[in-house]
């Protein structure tokens, strides 16, 4: 169980790019299950009333980065890291999640190659699962962009 | 995502000129290229041929399209979009997943080029191998290019890779399911 201020003590992520509401269970460095709230006044609803599918993936990754980065601070209270989106494989959507919907989303860590991640994600509403695939993070305990 | 695309408009007007028989159809607006304001006026075109994408338009400019072929569409991006104070507060980085949403709108602009008229719904059915392998910062241009691959019923596939200044940014796999209703006739 996870609140958004421990959320973002974990990620970088802010307005208007957090995606992830509330973590509900957590394994560190395994996976997790987190819920986004779909309300009328953010900033995708633009008339339309469909959470945009790409966003979704981002929810994903973001809650893949909690369940890594909540491990770093596990060994190491103070250890800094970055992750970033490296990849998506074989993504099915059966429909787009829609205005006034809670999504639950399930990740659990498939397989680990370096530093890319690979987890399994499910993404639910109401017991209907909508979405799933496979999401890939790259995660490192040094910032990569620093030269940059 | 289901998108509906209105396709009542004359075709897109494009930022440069198209070849074979898409130059003969596109040369009155190639001449209007010319005047000033053409590219806002391509701008809008776009903005109401995609529902309702105000907040997340990754297009800015269709350079070529061939129709049920190719598309290519680019992007300018600059830190003064509202998505970077959050992604990364103090280090922008164009979010992956909006450059796979720029590819997803090119995809469905290569559809409704690809039909004359009619009621057209589209949705994402399937990404796949999406790997994104640069980060885009502001200050790049982004090019995106999607190419039709298969159609297979009503499920067409696509290629797509973003590219700045030549290097591959990001590319994937999008199925698209296409539902199109013919209303009425061409005179």
């Amino acid at each position: 169980m996870m609140e958004n201020k421990e959320i973002q003590s974990i990620l970088p992520h802010r307005y208007p790019f957090l995606l992830v509401d509330r973590i509900v269970e957590l394994k560190p460095g395994k996976g997790g299950i987190g819920i986004k709230n779909l309300t009328g006044n953010e900033w995708f609803f633009n008339g339309g009333n469909s959470y945009p599918p790409v966003l979704l993936l981002e929810s994903l990754a973001q809650l893949g980065g909690v369940v890594l980065g909540s491990k770093a601070r596990e060994e190491n209270p103070n250890s800094r890291f970055f992750g970033l989106f490296a990849g998506v494989s074989d993504f099915q959507y059966q429909r787009a999640p829609i205005l006034g919907e809670q999504i639950t989303l399930k990740v659990e860590l498939s397989q680990s190659l370096a530093s890319i991640y690979r987890f399994a994600a499910e993404v639910y509403v109401e017991g209907e699962k909508i979405a799933s695939g496979q999401v890939l993070l790259s995660f490192s305990r040094t910032p990569p962009l620093q030269n940059r | 995502m289901i998108e509906s695309i209105s396709i009542s408009h004359p075709p897109l007007p494009l930022a440069s000129e198209g070849c074979g028989e898409e130059r003969i159809r596109r040369k009155a607006i190639t001449d209007a290229e010319k005047t000033p304001g053409a590219e806002r006026k391509q701008w809008e075109e776009l903005f109401h041929r995609l529902s309702h994408p105000f907040p997340i338009l990754m297009i800015d400019r269709v350079e070529e399209v061939e129709r049920e072929k190719k598309i290519k569409a680019v992007k300018w991006v600059t830190a003064n979009e509202f998505y970077l104070t959050g992604h990364f507060p103090g280090e922008p980085i164009l979010p992956g997943v909006l450059t796979l949403e720029g590819l997803v709108q090119g995809a469905l602009l290569l559809v409704a080029e690809s039909f004359n008229r009619g009621r057209l719904r589209c949705s994402l059915e399937k990404v796949d191998r999406v790997r994104f392998k640069r980060a885009i910062v502001p200050g790049d241009r982004v090019e995106f290019m999607v190419q039709l691959t298969a159609k297979e019923g009503e499920l067409w596939k696509f290629k797509g890779q973003a590219q700045v200044n030549g290097e591959t940014a990001a590319e994937a796999n999008l199925i698209l399911k296409i539902n199109f209703h013919d209303v009425g006739f061409e005179i």
